[in-house]
């Protein structure tokens, strides 16, 4: 077997290895959605039906008739943008000191903090925060799930922003020290814009990360804080597993995400393989 | 006005000030608890409970360690652990490796294959569950087709725990992969060419050069599962419904969770989760030392 011939071969291994990974992977997001405007009876019936089904939009009517779904909708949206903007711009500030200050007191203290923060089981800290959010009257609060939301999801976004600052070149700050700016002046001007693509990918996982949280509101949140993963997390509780809804709330969560990541992939990609090593 | 280097040492003065408010949400949210579970576990608190709470000492750490499921909880924690590094360490590498070769098309098949670890879990849970069911469920129907009779997946304690194996792989996968990926991008060509040239084939070249050029990068992936794995709550809580079938896929961190807030055992669950803490620090350790060489 010569050389070519041992790359043809190989090449046709890898693309069947490929397809295979890349049916596996959309195949229970291809069923989710095929499932969510199915009928019950196309639903529950063998040989599944894969593609030979009159589509159907009961399902989602069923969702949005649900009692106070428009509003844990909105809920999830509310607490996921501000959580987001919160833990996006406490943790650019502290990647900045990270980033440029080799020395500063409270360093060390801070970057065991952070990886404790990622390393030890958010499960932990929910049953005080249960007993401490119900004394100061703020379970099933939309703002106390704000600061928690932001919270966990620091360390993730402070090592992400640490190597998009470390990669702005300090001459550059130091040439508008000299032209005699002013330290915010340089934060502001300098700064700001070469992060901002940084930034931006940073923004999009920790909305991933807050939109998917649910160890978080299935425990701090009632009725009026609640959000879509606890919602559709509600489905295991019916006797009768009621799979089309289900797959419509499912689908009502997860299809922004996939058409954020097609839309996304590069800020995604760049931003997992630089900041995913440490976080 | 101003020399060079005097950057860094207004920065300094600023430093303090920038990390400011990510201190105050490690305190409040995160030491602020850890030290009011400790507190909590000491004593016999329950919710509504009519007992009078009061301080009892280690009796909850003495309960624990007498209780056969905690045992049990810790085992499964370490086999769903296990198992889940064992499926997916060499998958996600293995894919890896095809992406680098950079066929046509390999964008294309990053993005789909990054797709299933940006999902909520939740939600991938609930619609596995449906897939895992026994009579109805497409997995024991394409298992029939080719002759196999499928397990009732989640009614028994070993199918069970592969169930909750396979979905978190299927989630975990993309991420190692694209870790890899990335350490493979940073990766100098010349020895491998070198090796190539010397005679040696893909395989011997992947296992004598490339992947000893990767081990940092590996350490670092296999560190952040183990944490991971550890943290597991989203998935079990939906696939097995809170670790069933009755306890048998019932981790640490569910056993915490159905103590604190299914039998409203303040005190013991705190308990629980102080020595879960307790368990963490030893990874917490290996993976710093893993990111110091990492670095390196």
């Amino acid at each position: 077997m010569n050389r070519s011939t041992r790359r043809i071969l190989g090449n046709a291994a890898s693309y069947v290895i490929l397809l295979g990974a890349a049916f596996m992977a959309l195949f229970p997001l291809f069923w989710t959605i095929s499932t969510s405007i199915k009928t019950r009876n196309d639903t529950f019936v063998l040989p599944p039906r894969f593609l030979d089904f009159e589509p159907t939009a009961k399902n989602y009517i069923a969702i949005f008739d649900t009692r106070g779904f428009g509003q844990i909708y909105l809920n999830t949206i509310f607490i996921t943008v501000a959580s987001t903007l919160l833990c996006v711009l406490v943790s650019t500030l502290a990647a900045y000191s990270l980033a440029r200050s080799p020395r500063f007191r409270s360093r060390r203290p801070l970057e065991v903090g952070l990886i404790l923060v990622r390393a030890i089981p958010a499960i932990v800290i929910m049953v005080p925060l249960f007993t401490i959010t119900s004394k100061l009257g703020v379970y099933d609060n939309h703002f106390a799930l704000i600061l928690m939301y932001a919270a966990v999801n620091v360390p993730f976004a402070v090592w992400l922003m640490t190597s998009f600052i470390e990669q702005v070149p300090i001459t550059l700050e130091q040439s508008a020290a000299v032209d005699g700016a002013g330290r915010w002046q340089i934060l502001w001007f300098v700064v700001l814009p070469l992060i901002l693509p940084g930034m931006a990918a940073t923004t999009i996982f920790v909305a991933l990360l807050a939109w998917n949280e649910f160890l978080i509101p299935v425990m701090l949140a009632g009725s009026s804080a609640k959000t879509l993963p606890v919602f559709i997390s509600g489905f295991i509780s019916a006797r009768n597993l009621d799979w089309g809804p289900m797959a419509a709330a499912s689908s009502l969560a997860i299809l922004p995400i996939a058409i954020l990541t097609v839309l996304a992939q590069r800020w995604l990609i760049s931003g997992l393989s630089s900041g995913a090593i440490k976080g | 006005m101003k020399a060079r280097g005097s950057i860094e040492k207004s920065v300094a003065r600023l430093a303090e000030g920038l990390v400011a408010p990510a201190w105050v949400l490690i305190l409040l949210i995160f030491a602020l608890p850890i030290l009011g579970a400790a507190w909590l576990s000491f004593r016999n608190e329950t919710l509504g409970g009519f007992v009078p709470p009061k301080f009892i000492g280690t009796d909850n750490y003495a309960a624990a360690f007498a209780d056969p499921r905690f045992w049990e909880s810790i085992r499964t924690t370490i086999w769903l652990t296990v198992l889940g590094l064992v499926v997916q360490m060499p998958i996600g590498i293995a894919l890896a490796l095809i992406l680098e070769r950079n066929l046509r098309g390999t964008r294309l098949f990053r993005t789909i294959l990054i797709i299933p670890m940006l999902l909520t879990p939740v939600a991938v849970g609930l619609m596995w569950r449906f897939m895992f069911d026994v009579d109805l469920g497409v997995i024991n129907w394409a298992l029939s087709l080719i002759g196999v009779d499928g397990p009732n997946w989640l009614g028994a304690r070993w199918p069970a725990i592969w169930a909750v194996v396979i979905v978190d792989s299927w989630q975990s996968i993309p991420f190692i992969m694209l870790i890899v990926l990335a350490g493979l991008a940073g990766l100098p060509k010349g020895p491998q060419e070198a090796a190539t040239i010397d005679g040696a084939n893909a395989f011997q070249v992947f296992c004598y050069v490339t992947l000893p050029a990767l081990g940092p990068v590996i350490l670092v992936t296999l560190m952040i599962r183990i944490i991971d794995s550890l943290k597991m709550f989203d998935l079990i809580f939906i696939i097995t419904t809170r670790g069933g079938p009755g306890t048998a896929t019932q981790t640490l961190g569910m056993l915490i969770y159905n103590t604190g807030f299914g039998f409203f055992q303040t005190s013991r669950a705190s308990a629980l989760g102080i020595l879960m803490v307790l368990m963490v620090l030893p990874v917490y350790w290996l993976w710093r030392r893993a990111a110091h060489r990492g670095q390196g």
